[in-house]
């Protein structure tokens, strides 16, 4: 295991594509954050009853503990600028047909794909540390009130490494079976943000939610929108929140049988 | 002689179309081993198998007597079709890749087969920055790292120029004088000839002949002679033999004898006898391209 977490490294750390798309990730992600913070601030710092009502209503989703789960939204909504980085690691392999060296060079084929969901799981708890470091500065620049239980809703980062993994284990899977890495990007980004987003929105008012099961909404149910998105209806607020506990184990399921394919194809297909 | 590697009854389909029929032959310890033919013929298709890089769908094959396993791959110095590297990284992060996967060699065996494929100068220049004989020495060298006993080299000199052909040639024989076993897949006949002590013969998939290069290459006796008047000499030689062809370009004339008939001493003393006197009478080995046309055109 630490030959493979090794030899992922020697491919990685000098790969000047994954640092410019990692960075970009580094500042995108606080960046989404600040800008929802300001949106909020310019509508609620207004003086006047309505505001100040509605602040009373729904709290301040940037303090503590709220401050979890508003970041692990925001930031999950830029889940494709990593998901382009496990693409090309995948997608590279086969274009310069390394893929074949690592095996001709002696790693067997489980290896080879174990050493990719590695990179996968690597690429993720980075993206999860780079989340709590916003959500802990997010939480403490927005909580006045000392009282505040600061790590109530910090079971988001769970949720949060887990959705990670669940959408880019799905962009592992299209870039694994396209092989190409510019064709499988463009599948991705239209599924992830125009084709699911329709059947899901569809389904909803068509088709008895089916939608929630289609692949990338599985695990987006489990950072349920917050609270002062869904227009203060507490209604369809608490039903989201109470459909995480089993998101987790369909996200889990879903992404389980993901890498069971990559690795039942990977032992069959001709390199 | 023990065997490095043995194949029995490989079979390869590329949807219907068959790359390679049963294929079976052996591989002997210390050989330098030529798989010859033509473009298409299943080369690489059969290198591939035995890498496992590749599938066959009927049949086997023992690396030592054992089948292939990935331990046994780390101990096998391999170059497949073309030079697979990352394209961002240097020579040395590549090798350093092929290091950690193979557990061959060490940092300082990496210098040495840079210097060794006259790369050291280059060598942390980008793999993508690299001309296409640089790229194949950078191959020859990640199979050379840790200095395998064993060696599987696809087209070995593909892109080099030819002193870089002739270095490769004087490599193999290196080589194969220190004991390691080699198993080369060329079209370049002239190149496998002059390394080579084994040789199999692929046609569209079908193994046509193999064994020791002496003996698939002389299947005839091919005897050369010359004299002042060739008309003369070719008359007096049909006696002897019908099988007679005269070469007015070289000035020479062929007669072809079952392997091992052909006696020098008494076609000397025939042509004397007749009162034609021999400026030149050799017993030729027949080119290696001359048999392999033979071979792969009927």
């Amino acid at each position: 295991m630490t030959n493979l977490i090794k030899t992922e490294w020697l491919k990685i750390k000098k790969y000047p594509a994954f640092w410019w798309i990692m960075g970009i990730t580094a500042l995108s992600y606080p960046g989404i954050n600040y800008m929802f913070l300001k949106i909020y601030e310019n509508i609620l710092g207004d003086k006047g009853q309505a505001a100040q009502l509605a602040k009373l209503l729904i709290g301040n989703p940037f303090s503590f503990p709220e401050a979890w789960h508003t970041v692990a939204f925001f930031s999950s909504i830029f889940v494709f600028i990593p998901a382009v980085v496990v693409i090309m690691l995948v997608t590279n392999e086969y274009s310069y047909k390394t893929y074949r060296q690592n095996i001709i060079d002696g790693w067997s084929r489980n290896q080879f794909m174990t050493a990719k969901l590695i990179d996968v799981l690597l690429i993720s708890l980075m993206i999860t540390i780079l989340y709590i470091i916003i959500a802990l500065v997010v939480g403490f620049a927005n909580t006045n009130n000392a009282l505040a239980d600061k790590w109530a809703l910090s079971y988001y980062t769970g949720l949060f490494f887990l959705q990670t993994i669940a959408q880019l284990s799905i962009a592992f899977l299209i870039g694994f079976l396209v092989r190409r890495a510019f064709i499988a990007l463009g599948i991705f980004i239209f599924y992830f943000f125009i084709l699911e987003n329709v059947l899901v929105e569809w389904a909803r008012a068509k088709a008895n939610d089916i939608g929630r099961f289609l692949p990338i909404e599985i695990s987006d149910r489990l950072v349920p929108r917050p609270h002062f998105m869904v227009r203060i209806n507490k209604e369809a607020y608490d039903r989201a929140l109470q459909a995480v506990n089993i998101h987790i184990l369909y996200a889990i399921v879903l992404t389980t049988i993901i890498w069971l394919i990559c690795f039942q194809i990977n032992r069959k297909r001709d390199l | 002689m023990n065997s490095v590697l043995s194949l029995s009854n490989i079979t390869k389909f590329y949807g219907s179309i068959q790359a390679l029929k049963e294929v079976s032959f052996d591989v002997p310890q210390g050989s330098v081993f030529g798989i010859l033919g033509p473009n298409g013929s299943g080369k690489t298709t059969l290198l591939s198998i035995i890498l496992d890089v590749l599938k066959a769908n009927k049949g086997n094959f023992l690396w030592f007597g054992q089948p292939g396993s990935p331990e046994q791959r780390k101990k096998i110095g391999s170059l497949l079709e073309t030079p697979n590297f990352y394209h961002y990284l240097s020579a040395i992060s590549n090798l350093k890749i092929t290091q950690s996967i193979s557990h061959r060699g060490t940092e300082v065996a990496i210098d040495e087969v840079l210097k060794k494929v006259r790369l050291y100068e280059r060598r942390k220049s980008k793999f993508s920055s690299y001309s296409l004989g640089m790229k194949q020495r950078l191959a020859i060298a990640a199979a050379l790292l840790g200095d395998p006993k064993v060696l599987v080299l696809d087209e070995p000199t593909n892109g080099l120029d030819p002193v870089g052909i002739a270095e490769i040639r004087e490599l193999i024989i290196e080589l194969k004088n220190s004991g390691h076993t080699i198993i080369m897949a060329s079209h370049l006949l002239d190149e496998v000839e002059k390394v080579c002590t084994h040789v199999a013969i692929l046609k569209t998939g079908t193994l046509l002949t193999t064994g020791d290069v002496e003996e698939v290459l002389m299947d005839e006796d091919v005897v050369e002679l010359s004299a002042a008047d060739l008309n003369a000499l070719a008359t007096i030689l049909k006696q002897l033999n019908p099988n007679v062809t005269v070469d007015s370009k070289l000035n020479t004339a062929q007669i072809i004898f079952p392997k091992g008939d052909a006696r020098l001493d008494e076609i000397n003393s025939f042509c004397f006898k007749n009162g034609i006197t021999l400026n030149h009478l050799i017993l030729k080995k027949k080119r290696l391209e001359a048999r392999f046309f033979e071979l792969t055109n009927n």
